[in-house]
């Protein structure tokens, strides 16, 4: 037997035990991966997960108190939780440590398959500013801004004068629209300088920043890419991510109702083409503005799976946290570009624990009643919530996902908004009444908003009969 | 964190650094130690050993590290039951359970198990915790605190920010039965703290 048919008839090999450095959603959603492919998932947990139902009848291993600080951003900790605990590979996530360089070498150090792109291309694409540089030279249009990170706050200003107001500051770590701030004008650089490197030192344990001109009125576009060590890339096509809220994403679809379609195959292959440039390996998501003149501006990678990722898998049929598992542990893509078919219109509502009529206070406490629309093959949920849950105060709000798909857009909304209807959330409030409002609203179907609006939020109030 | 020389040390190697156990109260007068670390646990006392405040409880392994656990205050007892006792050296999970102390088989324990509680503080005008959160002083790391003991505040004055949900929010004074003058007579919340909703966070009179 030579070489070869011995390589090509070993069956396939993969990680027995998992180790998902993460919590809540995404925690279920890896997990819901390792059983179709037969891994064992092992959860970190912190004390206030502890008792969560979401870890009943899995392995757990608790890495520390409620506060993230000291459980799922303590890498050491969860490093030696995944040995510990008879893993071979760990999954970050996303948020928490999934975008850290620094946590993927020590897993690697320690023997562990980290699920996501090699250390130093996370290096080089997780910080916002090399990324920028680099996609520069791969042939991507690049918004206007600092040349690499600000100095102090008296950089920042230099650089504000020169590219022109507005301007935005922005973390170097960032993510999830944090350690971002806004100055209209030269007298508001240094105070928006000082409150975003507090919030980033706070969010992210890096205080440094760079600074872009301000898009005012753009779209939010991204694609999706799933790379393997072979120098293999795919996309799952574009996201349309517009509907935002201090930049926290609530509204994700595909296909994008407004982006033009030459712009949108030159936008696909190129990013297919930067992502095999840089070696790029798992998952992750190039994310663009799409200005008034109908560009696509890159703006950041995102080195990581994303929470919206299910609206790409719902048009494509596939599964890529099984994909981006397989291609971790050393397997070629399993499909070309053109057998990945891309169907129909996917829309995603985030459900936050939040408040929107209360400006969006947010609203953790326990969820007495929770049921999810059943049995309609257009709809999916992706929670880790049940009866009972008590939402902790520790991290984020999101509670829930709901994707809706249709033949059309209007379809898809239409499904999305008798989803919404028959879910029953009691005990917390959440944001569903707004991605109803939303979903319902002229401003949203005619495509009449941009990062800045929320199209049908607030609602207007009802017209009077005559 | 204490550096007491221990019991348990039967070689010359000095073992740095500390990590300090956690301790819990259980019924019956018994203290159980729990882990303050994920990691390998091992060199852990036998049944039996007497456990004071300071004494070295073995050492956990983080990542190749040896980290020497150190019993907390007020632990003090008798070992009566460990875990892991088949493994040279066992797993541990954070807030893990190792030991039981039994407090009324060590002689001479007789300190009182009454712990001085937070006192209530029901009276007083009290600026509360709108939600629960941590709870921040100053408005960054390095940067003067909002308010101070003696300051005299006005209604709208920010006293603190709250981080909820990785959002911060500022805490305004006023509202409810507050005067719109007052002077800040003690501050109750530590700076960075994990504050519950209705929580005091600042005490103040009317000027």
């Amino acid at each position: 037997m030579s070489p070869s048919s011995r390589i090509a008839h070993a069956p396939p090999r993969l990680f027995h035990r998992l180790f998902i450095a993460n919590r809540g959603e995404v925690a279920v959603r890896i997990a819901k991966a390792c059983d179709a492919l037969g891994i064992t998932p092992v959860f970190a947990v912190s004390t206030a997960d502890r008792g969560a139902a979401y870890t009943d009848g899995r392995e757990v291993v608790c890495v520390g108190p409620g506060r993230s600080s000291q459980s799922y951003l303590d890498a050491k900790s969860l490093v030696q939780a995944a040995v510990q605990s008879g893993c071979t590979a760990v999954h970050p996530g996303w948020g928490f440590l999934a975008e850290n360089p620094i946590f993927a070498s020590l897993c690697e150090v320690h023997g562990l398959t980290f699920i996501g792109p090699p250390a130093h291309v996370m290096h080089l694409m997780g910080k916002k500013t090399p990324a920028k540089s680099a996609m520069g030279r791969a042939g991507l249009a690049l918004i206007p801004g600092s040349d690499g990170i600000l100095a102090d706050a008296a950089d920042a200003q230099a650089v504000a004068d020169r590219v022109g107001y507005p301007v935005l500051l922005k973390a170097e770590s960032g993510g999830g629209g944090r350690g971002m701030r806004i100055a209209r004008g030269p007298d508001e650089v240094v105070p928006a300088y000082n409150d975003a490197q507090a919030e980033a030192r706070a969010a992210f344990g890096d205080p440094r920043l760079y600074l872009e001109r301000l898009i005012e009125g753009g779209r939010h576009v991204e694609i999706q890419i799933l790379g393997d060590r072979y120098g293999g890339a795919v996309h799952f096509g574009e996201r349309d991510c517009t509907v935002q809220r201090n930049h926290q994403k609530l509204i994700e679809e595909s296909p994008s109702p407004v982006l033009d379609p030459a712009e949108r195959e030159r936008s696909l292959a190129a990013a297919v083409r930067a992502a095999a440039s840089i070696g790029y390996v798992g998952a992750g998501t190039m994310e663009f503005l799409l200005d008034d003149t109908g560009v696509l501006r890159f703006m950041e990678m995102n080195t990581r799976l994303q929470v919206e990722h299910c609206v790409s898998e719902v048009r494509s049929g596939r599964d890529l946290v099984t994909e981006q598992i397989m291609v971790a542990a050393g397997h070629p893509l399993r499909m070309r570009q053109e057998e990945i078919v891309l169907r129909d219109h996917a829309i995603e509502c985030r459900i936050n624990a939040e408040d929107p009529a209360d400006n969006f206070r947010p609203s953790p406490g326990t969820i007495s009643r929770w049921e999810v629309p059943k049995d309609d093959p257009n709809v999916r949920v992706d929670s880790h919530v049940t009866s009972g849950y008590e939402i902790p105060p520790h991290y984020d709000s999101l509670i829930c996902k709901v994707i809706a798909s249709g033949p059309n857009r209007d379809a898809a909304c239409e499904t999305m908004i008798r989803a919404l209807g028959e879910l029953v959330c009691e005990g917390v409030s959440t944001t569903i009444p707004m991605h109803l409002s939303i979903l319902g609203s002229a401003d949203f179907r005619a495509h009449r908003y941009d990062t800045r609006t929320i199209p049908g939020w607030p609602p207007k109030p009802a017209k009077s009969a005559d | 964190m204490t550096t007491e020389r221990t019991n348990y040390v039967r070689d010359s190697r000095t073992v740095r650094p500390l990590v300090t156990a956690r301790l819990v109260r259980l019924d019956g007068g018994r203290l159980a130690i729990h882990a303050p670390a994920v990691g390998l646990w091992r060199d852990r006392p036998p049944i039996g050993s007497l456990v004071r405040p300071g004494s070295l409880l073995g050492r956990i392994s983080l990542l190749g590290e040896d980290l020497a656990l150190v019993a907390p205050e007020g632990a003090r007892g008798v070992v009566v039951s460990a875990v892991g006792d088949k493994l040279a050296q066992h797993p541990v999970a954070y807030d893990d359970r190792l030991l039981v102390l039994d407090r009324a088989v060590a002689a001479g324990s007789s300190e009182d198990a009454a712990a001085a509680s937070g006192e209530e503080l029901s009276s007083g005008l009290i600026v509360r915790a709108p939600s629960s959160g941590r709870f921040y002083r100053r408005p960054a790391p390095g940067k003067p605190e909002f308010v101070a003991v003696g300051d005299v505040i006005d209604t709208g004055k920010v006293v603190g920010l709250l981080e909820v949900m990785k959002t911060f929010t500022r805490i305004q004074y006023g509202g409810g039965e507050l005067p719109a003058r007052a002077r800040v007579i003690a501050l109750h919340a530590e700076d960075e703290a994990d504050v519950s909703a209705g929580e005091p966070l600042i005490a103040v009179e009317p000027v």
